[in-house]
Protein backbone atom coordinates (compact mmCIF):
# COMPACT_ATOMS: atom_id res chain seq x y z
CA UNK A 1 0.00 0.00 0.00
CA UNK A 2 1.47 3.58 -1.38
CA UNK A 3 0.11 6.27 1.44
CA UNK A 4 1.00 9.64 0.43
CA UNK A 5 0.90 12.85 3.71
CA UNK A 6 0.94 16.23 2.88
CA UNK A 7 2.83 18.63 5.10
CA UNK A 8 2.34 22.14 4.90
CA UNK A 9 3.99 25.47 6.73
CA UNK A 10 1.82 27.79 8.49
CA UNK A 11 2.41 30.90 10.80
CA UNK A 12 2.57 29.76 14.11
CA UNK A 13 0.26 31.86 15.94
CA UNK A 14 2.10 31.98 18.81
CA UNK A 15 4.53 34.16 17.53
CA UNK A 16 3.75 37.41 17.04
CA UNK A 17 1.85 38.19 13.30
CA UNK A 18 3.30 41.04 11.64
CA UNK A 19 1.03 42.51 8.81
CA UNK A 20 3.26 43.22 5.38
CA UNK A 21 3.00 46.85 3.72
CA UNK A 22 1.08 45.98 1.41
CA UNK A 23 -1.57 45.15 4.13
CA UNK A 24 -2.94 42.14 2.61
CA UNK A 25 -0.47 39.54 3.60
CA UNK A 26 1.61 38.79 6.55
CA UNK A 27 5.58 39.87 6.87
CA UNK A 28 7.16 36.95 5.23
CA UNK A 29 10.73 38.31 7.37
CA UNK A 30 8.76 38.07 10.80
CA UNK A 31 6.57 34.53 10.00
CA UNK A 32 7.82 31.69 11.86
CA UNK A 33 6.75 28.51 10.70
CA UNK A 34 5.30 25.34 12.06
CA UNK A 35 3.86 21.96 10.56
CA UNK A 36 0.46 22.70 10.54
CA UNK A 37 -1.23 20.78 13.33
CA UNK A 38 -4.05 18.97 11.41
CA UNK A 39 -1.22 17.72 8.88
CA UNK A 40 0.87 16.36 12.22
CA UNK A 41 -1.73 14.10 12.88
CA UNK A 42 -2.02 12.75 9.06
CA UNK A 43 1.46 12.19 8.92
CA UNK A 44 0.89 10.02 12.67
CA UNK A 45 -2.14 8.20 11.01
CA UNK A 46 0.35 7.43 8.13
CA UNK A 47 2.56 5.84 10.18
CA UNK A 48 -0.17 4.11 12.46
CA UNK A 49 -1.42 2.22 9.34
CA UNK A 50 1.84 1.54 7.96
CA UNK A 51 3.03 -0.33 11.30
CA UNK A 52 -0.59 -1.97 10.43
CA UNK A 53 0.30 -2.94 7.01
CA UNK A 54 3.80 -2.68 6.28
CA UNK A 55 2.44 0.68 4.05
CA UNK A 56 5.30 2.96 2.12
CA UNK A 57 4.66 6.75 3.43
CA UNK A 58 5.77 9.55 1.00
CA UNK A 59 6.17 12.71 2.84
CA UNK A 60 5.28 15.70 0.78
CA UNK A 61 6.68 19.19 2.36
CA UNK A 62 5.14 22.01 0.76
CA UNK A 63 5.99 26.02 1.38
CA UNK A 64 9.61 27.43 1.34
CA UNK A 65 12.97 26.17 2.48
CA UNK A 66 11.30 25.10 6.03
CA UNK A 67 9.14 22.50 4.72
CA UNK A 68 12.82 20.65 4.11
CA UNK A 69 12.93 20.32 8.23
CA UNK A 70 9.63 19.02 8.15
CA UNK A 71 10.83 16.22 5.91
CA UNK A 72 13.69 15.30 8.21
CA UNK A 73 11.18 14.75 11.02
CA UNK A 74 8.72 12.59 8.96
CA UNK A 75 11.64 10.50 7.95
CA UNK A 76 12.92 10.32 11.39
CA UNK A 77 10.05 9.58 12.53
CA UNK A 78 9.43 6.65 10.12
CA UNK A 79 8.12 8.19 6.49
CA UNK A 80 10.55 6.21 3.79
CA UNK A 81 10.17 8.82 1.10
CA UNK A 82 10.08 12.94 1.11
CA UNK A 83 9.31 15.28 -1.95
CA UNK A 84 9.52 18.63 -1.20
CA UNK A 85 6.93 21.19 -3.16
CA UNK A 86 8.46 24.57 -2.77
CA UNK A 87 5.56 27.46 -2.94
CA UNK A 88 6.15 31.14 -3.16
CA UNK A 89 5.26 32.35 -0.40
CA UNK A 90 2.44 34.49 -1.40
CA UNK A 91 0.29 31.11 -2.65
CA UNK A 92 0.95 28.86 0.44
CA UNK A 93 -2.39 29.13 2.14
CA UNK A 94 -4.02 28.94 -0.89
CA UNK A 95 -5.08 25.48 -1.48
CA UNK A 96 -6.85 25.65 -5.08
CA UNK A 97 -3.44 26.31 -6.23
CA UNK A 98 -1.54 23.35 -4.20
CA UNK A 99 -4.02 21.20 -5.46
CA UNK A 100 -3.53 22.51 -9.29
CA UNK A 101 -0.07 21.69 -8.45
CA UNK A 102 0.46 18.56 -6.58
CA UNK A 103 -2.34 16.74 -8.55
CA UNK A 104 -0.57 15.83 -11.58
CA UNK A 105 2.55 14.29 -10.12
CA UNK A 106 -0.05 12.61 -7.34
CA UNK A 107 -1.81 10.73 -10.37
CA UNK A 108 1.33 9.54 -11.79
CA UNK A 109 2.50 8.23 -8.39
CA UNK A 110 -0.75 5.95 -7.90
CA UNK A 111 -1.24 6.71 -4.13
CA UNK A 112 -3.91 3.90 -2.24
CA UNK A 113 -4.54 6.79 0.08
CA UNK A 114 -3.88 10.30 0.35
CA UNK A 115 -3.97 12.02 3.94
CA UNK A 116 -3.88 15.95 4.55
CA UNK A 117 -5.19 17.72 7.88
CA UNK A 118 -9.12 18.47 7.36
CA UNK A 119 -7.95 22.17 7.35
CA UNK A 120 -4.92 24.73 7.54
CA UNK A 121 -4.32 27.79 10.03
CA UNK A 122 -4.17 29.77 7.38
CA UNK A 123 -6.44 28.75 4.64
CA UNK A 124 -8.92 31.05 3.14
CA UNK A 125 -10.67 28.70 0.73
CA UNK A 126 -12.31 25.27 0.61
CA UNK A 127 -9.93 22.24 2.30
CA UNK A 128 -6.87 20.80 0.24
CA UNK A 129 -8.02 17.46 0.48
CA UNK A 130 -11.83 17.80 -0.85
CA UNK A 131 -10.05 19.87 -4.00
CA UNK A 132 -7.73 17.01 -4.21
CA UNK A 133 -10.24 14.39 -4.00
CA UNK A 134 -11.96 16.21 -6.84
CA UNK A 135 -9.15 16.53 -9.32
CA UNK A 136 -7.68 12.95 -9.06
CA UNK A 137 -11.26 11.62 -8.97
CA UNK A 138 -10.88 10.00 -5.95
CA UNK A 139 -13.65 9.61 -2.66
CA UNK A 140 -13.06 11.72 -0.19
CA UNK A 141 -14.07 12.24 3.45
CA UNK A 142 -13.21 15.07 5.90
CA UNK A 143 -13.14 14.96 9.43
CA UNK A 144 -11.43 11.90 10.01
CA UNK A 145 -10.31 10.53 13.38
CA UNK A 146 -9.33 7.27 12.77
CA UNK A 147 -8.46 4.97 9.72
CA UNK A 148 -8.59 1.05 9.18
CA UNK A 149 -7.57 -0.36 6.10
CA UNK A 150 -8.78 -3.98 4.80
CA UNK A 151 -6.10 -6.77 4.22
CA UNK A 152 -6.11 -6.77 0.18
CA UNK A 153 -5.97 -2.62 0.85
CA UNK A 154 -9.40 -2.23 -1.30
CA UNK A 155 -11.33 -0.48 0.95
CA UNK A 156 -11.01 1.95 4.71
CA UNK A 157 -13.47 2.33 7.27
CA UNK A 158 -13.06 5.48 8.69
CA UNK A 159 -14.44 7.75 11.40
CA UNK A 160 -15.63 11.07 10.54
CA UNK A 161 -16.26 13.60 13.26
CA UNK A 162 -19.61 15.49 14.27
CA UNK A 163 -20.72 17.99 16.91
CA UNK A 164 -21.19 16.37 20.36
CA UNK A 165 -18.54 14.39 19.69
CA UNK A 166 -21.16 11.93 17.52
CA UNK A 167 -18.93 9.47 15.05
CA UNK A 168 -20.00 8.39 12.00
CA UNK A 169 -18.20 5.50 10.37
CA UNK A 170 -17.75 5.19 6.87
CA UNK A 171 -16.62 2.94 4.30
CA UNK A 172 -14.66 4.23 1.96
CA UNK A 173 -13.85 2.34 -1.55
CA UNK A 174 -9.53 3.02 -2.10
CA UNK A 175 -7.43 4.98 -3.64
CA UNK A 176 -8.80 8.18 -1.84
CA UNK A 177 -7.90 11.04 -0.01
CA UNK A 178 -8.96 11.33 3.77
CA UNK A 179 -8.75 15.02 5.41
CA UNK A 180 -7.38 14.43 8.88
CA UNK A 181 -9.15 16.43 11.97
CA UNK A 182 -7.10 14.04 14.40
CA UNK A 183 -4.48 10.81 14.69
CA UNK A 184 -6.03 8.12 16.64
CA UNK A 185 -2.96 8.67 18.50
CA UNK A 186 -0.85 11.65 19.84
CA UNK A 187 1.44 12.59 17.24
CA UNK A 188 4.57 10.73 17.63
CA UNK A 189 8.04 12.43 19.53
CA UNK A 190 11.38 12.27 17.89
CA UNK A 191 14.42 13.62 19.12
CA UNK A 192 15.98 17.11 18.08
CA UNK A 193 19.19 15.13 17.15
CA UNK A 194 17.54 12.18 15.56
CA UNK A 195 15.84 14.96 12.78
CA UNK A 196 19.29 16.59 12.71
CA UNK A 197 20.88 13.61 11.49
CA UNK A 198 17.78 12.77 9.30
CA UNK A 199 18.57 16.30 7.92
CA UNK A 200 22.09 15.39 6.80
CA UNK A 201 20.80 12.08 5.16
CA UNK A 202 17.82 13.61 3.86
CA UNK A 203 17.46 12.21 0.05
CA UNK A 204 15.07 14.72 -1.16
CA UNK A 205 12.58 14.56 -4.87
CA UNK A 206 12.12 18.30 -6.05
CA UNK A 207 8.74 18.83 -7.61
CA UNK A 208 8.51 21.14 -10.50
CA UNK A 209 4.89 23.34 -10.63
CA UNK A 210 3.15 22.99 -13.97
CA UNK A 211 2.72 25.93 -15.71
CA UNK A 212 -0.72 26.41 -15.29
CA UNK A 213 -1.74 27.14 -11.88
CA UNK A 214 -5.64 28.09 -10.53
CA UNK A 215 -5.99 30.34 -7.80
CA UNK A 216 -8.15 30.87 -5.02
CA UNK A 217 -9.18 33.87 -3.67
CA UNK A 218 -6.65 36.70 -1.70
CA UNK A 219 -7.42 38.49 0.60
CA UNK A 220 -7.42 41.99 -0.61
CA UNK A 221 -6.92 42.95 2.99
CA UNK A 222 -5.26 41.71 5.83
CA UNK A 223 -5.69 42.97 10.00
CA UNK A 224 -4.55 41.94 13.12
CA UNK A 225 -7.84 40.95 15.37
CA UNK A 226 -9.40 43.79 17.30
CA UNK A 227 -6.31 44.23 19.88
CA UNK A 228 -8.85 46.07 22.34
CA UNK A 229 -9.83 43.24 24.54
CA UNK A 230 -13.44 43.17 25.98
CA UNK A 231 -12.06 41.45 29.15
CA UNK A 232 -12.05 43.73 31.77
CA UNK A 233 -8.15 43.00 32.73
CA UNK A 234 -7.10 41.91 36.12
CA UNK A 235 -3.59 43.43 36.96
CA UNK A 236 -1.03 42.96 40.25
CA UNK A 237 0.97 39.63 41.25
CA UNK A 238 0.03 36.13 41.07
CA UNK A 239 -1.37 36.63 44.54
CA UNK A 240 -3.15 40.23 43.62
CA UNK A 241 -5.12 38.11 40.53
CA UNK A 242 -5.99 35.52 42.68
CA UNK A 243 -7.79 37.64 45.05
CA UNK A 244 -9.30 39.55 42.59
CA UNK A 245 -10.78 36.10 41.23
CA UNK A 246 -11.66 34.97 44.53
CA UNK A 247 -13.81 38.35 44.98
CA UNK A 248 -15.75 37.73 41.66
CA UNK A 249 -16.28 34.37 42.51
CA UNK A 250 -17.76 35.27 45.83
CA UNK A 251 -20.08 38.28 44.40
CA UNK A 252 -21.53 35.23 42.37
CA UNK A 253 -21.60 32.61 45.31
CA UNK A 254 -19.47 30.56 43.58
CA UNK A 255 -17.18 30.14 46.27
CA UNK B 1 -27.73 40.67 -14.99
CA UNK B 2 -26.28 38.27 -12.66
CA UNK B 3 -28.35 36.39 -10.46
CA UNK B 4 -28.90 37.57 -6.84
CA UNK B 5 -30.22 34.46 -5.40
CA UNK B 6 -28.45 33.43 -2.11
CA UNK B 7 -28.69 29.20 -1.31
CA UNK B 8 -28.34 27.92 2.19
CA UNK B 9 -27.40 24.69 2.80
CA UNK B 10 -29.87 23.79 5.33
CA UNK B 11 -27.51 21.65 8.27
CA UNK B 12 -30.29 19.05 9.93
CA UNK B 13 -30.48 15.89 11.86
CA UNK B 14 -33.15 13.67 13.24
CA UNK B 15 -35.69 16.06 11.72
CA UNK B 16 -34.60 19.36 13.39
CA UNK B 17 -32.51 22.10 11.84
CA UNK B 18 -29.27 23.59 13.34
CA UNK B 19 -28.54 26.30 14.97
CA UNK B 20 -25.75 26.92 11.93
CA UNK B 21 -29.02 26.64 9.58
CA UNK B 22 -30.80 29.68 11.44
CA UNK B 23 -28.11 31.41 11.43
CA UNK B 24 -27.13 31.20 7.99
CA UNK B 25 -30.52 32.15 6.87
CA UNK B 26 -30.19 35.44 9.43
CA UNK B 27 -26.98 36.14 7.15
CA UNK B 28 -28.50 35.53 4.29
CA UNK B 29 -31.68 37.81 5.40
CA UNK B 30 -29.02 40.52 5.98
CA UNK B 31 -27.82 40.70 2.48
CA UNK B 32 -31.51 39.92 0.72
CA UNK B 33 -33.02 42.72 3.05
CA UNK B 34 -30.55 45.54 1.85
CA UNK B 35 -30.26 45.16 -2.05
CA UNK B 36 -33.24 42.64 -2.54
CA UNK B 37 -31.56 39.38 -2.99
CA UNK B 38 -33.50 35.91 -3.02
CA UNK B 39 -33.42 33.83 -0.35
CA UNK B 40 -33.61 29.56 -0.69
CA UNK B 41 -32.96 27.66 2.07
CA UNK B 42 -32.19 24.28 0.41
CA UNK B 43 -32.54 20.62 2.33
CA UNK B 44 -30.74 17.48 1.33
CA UNK B 45 -32.75 14.52 3.02
CA UNK B 46 -34.69 11.31 2.78
CA UNK B 47 -37.82 12.85 4.42
CA UNK B 48 -38.74 16.58 3.93
CA UNK B 49 -42.00 15.75 6.35
CA UNK B 50 -40.84 17.05 9.82
CA UNK B 51 -39.18 20.09 8.08
CA UNK B 52 -41.94 21.09 6.13
CA UNK B 53 -43.92 23.40 8.44
CA UNK B 54 -40.97 25.65 9.59
CA UNK B 55 -41.21 28.95 9.72
CA UNK B 56 -37.88 29.71 8.30
CA UNK B 57 -36.55 33.23 7.48
CA UNK B 58 -36.23 32.28 3.55
CA UNK B 59 -38.11 33.34 0.26
CA UNK B 60 -38.75 29.73 -0.59
CA UNK B 61 -37.66 26.06 1.15
CA UNK B 62 -36.44 23.57 -1.39
CA UNK B 63 -36.30 20.23 -0.34
CA UNK B 64 -34.40 17.76 -2.55
CA UNK B 65 -35.20 14.15 -2.14
CA UNK B 66 -33.62 10.93 -1.72
CA UNK B 67 -33.47 7.69 0.40
CA UNK B 68 -28.71 8.28 -0.24
CA UNK B 69 -29.71 11.86 1.46
CA UNK B 70 -30.65 10.07 4.76
CA UNK B 71 -27.23 9.26 6.53
CA UNK B 72 -24.79 11.92 6.50
CA UNK B 73 -22.76 10.63 3.32
CA UNK B 74 -20.58 13.41 1.83
CA UNK B 75 -20.32 11.73 -1.43
CA UNK B 76 -24.15 11.73 -1.68
CA UNK B 77 -24.28 15.62 -0.92
CA UNK B 78 -21.32 16.23 -3.01
CA UNK B 79 -22.65 14.69 -6.23
CA UNK B 80 -25.86 16.45 -5.84
CA UNK B 81 -25.49 19.78 -4.53
CA UNK B 82 -23.61 21.43 -7.52
CA UNK B 83 -26.65 20.53 -9.45
CA UNK B 84 -29.30 22.04 -7.36
CA UNK B 85 -27.29 24.86 -7.11
CA UNK B 86 -27.18 25.16 -10.79
CA UNK B 87 -30.42 24.96 -11.39
CA UNK B 88 -31.39 27.37 -8.90
CA UNK B 89 -28.76 29.85 -10.43
CA UNK B 90 -27.54 30.74 -7.07
CA UNK B 91 -24.82 33.20 -7.05
CA UNK B 92 -24.22 33.25 -3.10
CA UNK B 93 -24.48 29.70 -1.37
CA UNK B 94 -24.34 29.61 1.65
CA UNK B 95 -22.46 26.61 4.00
CA UNK B 96 -21.27 25.80 7.69
CA UNK B 97 -17.47 26.19 8.79
CA UNK B 98 -18.66 22.78 9.97
CA UNK B 99 -18.04 19.01 9.65
CA UNK B 100 -20.57 18.95 6.83
CA UNK B 101 -19.70 22.27 5.42
CA UNK B 102 -16.13 22.19 4.84
CA UNK B 103 -16.46 18.76 2.96
CA UNK B 104 -18.41 20.02 0.27
CA UNK B 105 -16.99 23.50 -0.08
CA UNK B 106 -13.72 21.75 -2.44
CA UNK B 107 -15.99 19.68 -4.27
CA UNK B 108 -18.63 22.29 -4.98
CA UNK B 109 -16.04 24.58 -5.79
CA UNK B 110 -14.70 22.08 -8.80
CA UNK B 111 -18.05 21.25 -10.10
CA UNK B 112 -18.87 24.79 -10.63
CA UNK B 113 -15.85 26.83 -11.15
CA UNK B 114 -16.75 29.20 -7.69
CA UNK B 115 -14.74 30.67 -5.33
CA UNK B 116 -14.79 29.71 -1.83
CA UNK B 117 -14.17 32.20 1.42
CA UNK B 118 -14.13 30.11 4.94
CA UNK B 119 -14.24 31.23 8.24
CA UNK B 120 -16.96 34.08 7.64
CA UNK B 121 -18.03 36.04 10.17
CA UNK B 122 -19.56 39.04 7.74
CA UNK B 123 -20.79 38.53 4.88
CA UNK B 124 -22.58 41.63 2.56
CA UNK B 125 -22.96 42.62 -1.28
CA UNK B 126 -21.89 46.35 -2.85
CA UNK B 127 -23.61 46.25 -6.07
CA UNK B 128 -22.78 43.28 -8.22
CA UNK B 129 -19.54 42.35 -5.52
CA UNK B 130 -19.68 40.52 -3.02
CA UNK B 131 -17.49 41.50 0.04
CA UNK B 132 -16.23 38.78 3.14
CA UNK B 133 -14.59 38.93 5.78
CA UNK B 134 -13.43 35.94 7.72
CA UNK B 135 -11.08 34.90 10.43
CA UNK B 136 -8.00 33.13 10.48
CA UNK B 137 -4.71 32.07 11.81
CA UNK B 138 -6.71 30.87 15.50
CA UNK B 139 -8.89 34.12 15.07
CA UNK B 140 -5.62 36.69 15.13
CA UNK B 141 -5.83 37.80 11.89
CA UNK B 142 -9.17 38.85 10.10
CA UNK B 143 -8.87 39.05 6.44
CA UNK B 144 -11.16 40.99 4.04
CA UNK B 145 -12.09 39.63 0.81
CA UNK B 146 -13.89 40.27 -2.45
CA UNK B 147 -15.57 38.37 -5.43
CA UNK B 148 -16.53 40.06 -7.89
CA UNK B 149 -18.19 37.93 -10.49
CA UNK B 150 -19.38 34.51 -10.51
CA UNK B 151 -20.53 31.99 -7.82
CA UNK B 152 -19.21 32.66 -4.20
CA UNK B 153 -19.15 29.85 -1.58
CA UNK B 154 -19.30 31.43 1.72
CA UNK B 155 -18.21 28.66 4.62
CA UNK B 156 -20.41 30.82 7.84
CA UNK B 157 -18.34 30.06 11.51
CA UNK B 158 -21.12 29.82 13.90
CA UNK B 159 -22.22 31.41 16.31
CA UNK B 160 -21.56 34.70 13.73
CA UNK B 161 -25.47 35.37 13.72
CA UNK B 162 -28.30 35.72 15.80
CA UNK B 163 -30.25 32.33 15.11
CA UNK B 164 -33.30 33.88 15.97
CA UNK B 165 -33.43 36.31 13.06
CA UNK B 166 -33.56 32.97 10.80
CA UNK B 167 -37.13 32.39 11.72
CA UNK B 168 -39.84 34.69 11.18
CA UNK B 169 -43.69 34.12 11.76
CA UNK B 170 -44.81 32.56 8.69
CA UNK B 171 -44.11 29.50 6.31
CA UNK B 172 -42.54 30.19 3.26
CA UNK B 173 -43.39 29.12 0.15
CA UNK B 174 -41.84 24.87 -0.28
CA UNK B 175 -41.57 22.30 -2.81
CA UNK B 176 -40.65 19.07 -2.70
CA UNK B 177 -37.87 17.71 -6.07
CA UNK B 178 -35.94 13.89 -6.72
CA UNK B 179 -32.41 13.63 -7.12
CA UNK B 180 -31.00 15.34 -10.69
CA UNK B 181 -28.89 12.68 -10.56
CA UNK B 182 -28.85 9.29 -9.70
CA UNK B 183 -27.28 8.25 -6.19
CA UNK B 184 -27.12 4.21 -6.28
CA UNK B 185 -23.89 3.63 -6.61
CA UNK B 186 -21.66 6.27 -4.19
CA UNK B 187 -18.01 5.64 -3.80
CA UNK B 188 -18.17 6.35 0.19
CA UNK B 189 -20.77 4.28 2.25
CA UNK B 190 -22.45 4.88 5.55
CA UNK B 191 -22.71 2.45 8.37
CA UNK B 192 -23.62 3.95 12.13
CA UNK B 193 -23.46 6.35 14.18
CA UNK B 194 -21.21 6.31 17.07
CA UNK B 195 -22.51 8.25 20.33
CA UNK B 196 -19.79 9.42 22.93
CA UNK B 197 -19.68 7.77 26.25
CA UNK B 198 -20.26 9.37 29.17
CA UNK B 199 -17.51 7.80 31.01
CA UNK B 200 -17.23 10.14 34.71
CA UNK B 201 -18.29 13.77 33.78
CA UNK B 202 -21.29 15.25 31.36
CA UNK B 203 -19.63 18.78 30.98
CA UNK B 204 -23.09 20.15 29.83
CA UNK B 205 -23.93 19.76 32.96
CA UNK B 206 -21.67 21.33 35.27
CA UNK B 207 -21.93 24.51 36.24
CA UNK B 208 -18.03 25.53 37.03
CA UNK B 209 -15.61 24.38 34.27
CA UNK B 210 -12.58 24.87 34.23
CA UNK B 211 -10.84 24.82 31.07
CA UNK B 212 -6.86 23.17 30.21
CA UNK B 213 -5.52 24.93 26.80
CA UNK B 214 -2.31 24.29 25.34
CA UNK B 215 -0.80 26.85 28.09
CA UNK B 216 -1.16 23.93 30.93
CA UNK B 217 2.15 22.53 28.80
CA UNK B 218 2.21 18.67 30.38
CA UNK B 219 -0.17 16.22 32.02
CA UNK B 220 1.50 16.72 35.07
CA UNK B 221 0.62 20.37 35.81
CA UNK B 222 -3.17 19.24 34.59
CA UNK B 223 -2.97 17.62 37.79
CA UNK B 224 -2.92 21.02 39.60
CA UNK B 225 -5.84 22.03 37.64
CA UNK B 226 -7.66 18.85 38.64
CA UNK B 227 -6.82 20.10 42.03
CA UNK B 228 -8.35 23.45 41.39
CA UNK B 229 -11.66 22.30 39.97
CA UNK B 230 -12.24 19.99 43.09
CA UNK B 231 -12.11 22.89 45.44
CA UNK B 232 -14.97 24.77 43.21
CA UNK B 233 -16.93 21.53 43.23
CA UNK B 234 -16.21 21.68 39.50
CA UNK B 235 -15.15 19.56 36.44
CA UNK B 236 -11.80 20.24 34.16
CA UNK B 237 -12.63 20.47 30.54
CA UNK B 238 -10.30 20.99 27.17
CA UNK B 239 -9.35 21.83 24.16
CA UNK B 240 -8.84 19.92 21.24
CA UNK B 241 -4.84 19.47 21.77
CA UNK B 242 -5.21 18.33 25.29
CA UNK B 243 -7.31 16.06 24.50
CA UNK B 244 -5.27 14.89 21.42
CA UNK B 245 -2.78 14.29 23.54
CA UNK B 246 -4.73 11.95 25.35
CA UNK B 247 -4.77 13.69 28.51
CA UNK B 248 -8.40 13.60 28.81
CA UNK B 249 -11.11 12.20 27.81
CA UNK B 250 -12.64 13.46 24.07
CA UNK B 251 -16.20 13.63 26.23
CA UNK B 252 -14.12 16.85 27.91
CA UNK B 253 -13.61 18.56 24.73
CA UNK B 254 -15.18 22.11 24.14
CA UNK B 255 -15.70 23.28 20.78
CA UNK B 256 -16.84 22.52 17.08
CA UNK B 257 -16.25 18.72 17.23
CA UNK B 258 -17.05 18.60 20.77
CA UNK B 259 -19.40 19.98 23.43
CA UNK B 260 -21.28 23.12 23.62
CA UNK B 261 -21.39 24.51 27.51
CA UNK B 262 -22.91 27.04 29.24
CA UNK B 263 -21.70 27.25 32.36
CA UNK B 264 -22.15 29.55 35.28
CA UNK B 265 -18.38 29.98 35.61
CA UNK B 266 -15.49 28.94 32.83
CA UNK B 267 -12.56 29.80 34.01
CA UNK B 268 -9.70 29.18 30.97
CA UNK B 269 -6.54 28.32 31.32
CA UNK B 270 -3.51 28.99 29.15
CA UNK B 271 -6.32 28.61 26.32
CA UNK B 272 -5.91 30.53 23.02
CA UNK B 273 -9.47 31.15 22.02
CA UNK B 274 -9.27 29.93 18.49
CA UNK B 275 -12.63 30.55 16.83
CA UNK B 276 -13.48 26.45 17.18
CA UNK B 277 -12.79 26.49 20.64
CA UNK B 278 -15.09 29.76 21.61
CA UNK B 279 -17.86 28.33 19.88
CA UNK B 280 -18.31 25.41 22.65
CA UNK B 281 -18.34 28.15 25.42
CA UNK B 282 -19.04 31.65 24.45
CA UNK B 283 -22.75 31.73 25.69
CA UNK B 284 -21.26 30.66 29.76
CA UNK B 285 -22.53 33.27 32.19
CA UNK B 286 -18.88 34.55 33.25
CA UNK B 287 -15.73 33.30 31.22
CA UNK B 288 -12.33 34.39 33.25
CA UNK B 289 -9.38 34.02 31.24
CA UNK B 290 -5.87 33.45 31.94
CA UNK B 291 -3.24 33.26 29.34
CA UNK B 292 0.36 35.13 29.23
CA UNK B 293 -0.33 36.02 25.77
CA UNK B 294 -2.01 39.80 25.69
CA UNK B 295 -3.16 39.29 22.21
CA UNK B 296 -4.63 36.18 22.29
CA UNK B 297 -8.46 36.28 21.12
CA UNK B 298 -9.56 34.56 24.16
CA UNK B 299 -9.86 38.16 26.11
CA UNK B 300 -11.93 38.78 22.92
CA UNK B 301 -14.85 36.95 24.41
CA UNK B 302 -13.98 36.30 28.23
CA UNK B 303 -15.70 38.86 30.55
CA UNK B 304 -12.45 39.22 32.97
CA UNK B 305 -8.68 38.19 31.88
CA UNK B 306 -4.83 38.30 33.54
CA UNK B 307 -1.81 37.67 31.78
CA UNK B 308 -0.01 35.79 34.61
CA UNK B 309 1.17 32.52 34.35
CA UNK B 310 -1.10 30.31 35.00
CA UNK B 311 0.91 27.55 36.58
CA UNK B 312 1.89 30.30 38.83
CA UNK B 313 -1.48 31.17 39.51
CA UNK B 314 -3.50 27.95 39.95
CA UNK B 315 -1.53 26.53 43.08
CA UNK B 316 -2.17 30.01 44.67
CA UNK B 317 -5.82 30.14 43.54
CA UNK B 318 -6.58 26.64 44.91
CA UNK B 319 -4.99 27.56 48.39
CA UNK B 320 -7.32 30.76 48.23
CA UNK B 321 -10.68 29.11 47.76
CA UNK B 322 -9.18 26.19 50.20
CA UNK B 323 -8.90 29.31 52.87
CA UNK B 324 -12.96 30.77 52.49
CA UNK B 325 -13.93 27.57 53.51
CA UNK B 326 -13.32 28.88 56.88
CA UNK B 327 -14.88 32.10 56.52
Amino acid sequence: MKIAVLLRQVPDVVEELVIAEDARSLAEDDVMYITNEADEHALEEALVLKARHAARVTAIGVGGEEAKDALAAAIAKGADEAVFVPVPFEHRGDNHRLASVLAPSMKAAGYDLILTGVWAADQLDAGLAGLLGVRLSLPYVGGVVSVAVDAPGTKGTVRKEYPGGRLAVLEVGLPAVLGVQSAEQPPRYVPVSKVAQAKRTLQLTELTEPTVLEMGVRPTKLLKSDPISRAEMLTGDVSQVADQIVRLLRERSLV
Amino acid sequence: MTSREIVVVAEHAAGEVSDITLEMLACAREIAHTVGWHVTCLFLTDDPKPLEALPLASDQTVFVKDPALGPPNPAAYARVLPHVLKDLSARLVLLGNTSTGIDLAGPVSEALGASVVSGCVGIRSAGEQLLFTSRLCGGKLVAQTEVREGIALALVMPGSWNREAGMRDAVPPTGVRVSPVPLATLPVRFLEFVEPKMEDVDVRKVPVLIAAGRGVQSKENLANVEALAKELGGAVCATRPIVDQGWLPRTRQIGRSGMTVKPRLYLALGVSGAPEHVEGMKDSELIVAVNTDPGAPIFDIAHYGTTVDLLDLVPVLTERIKGTRGD
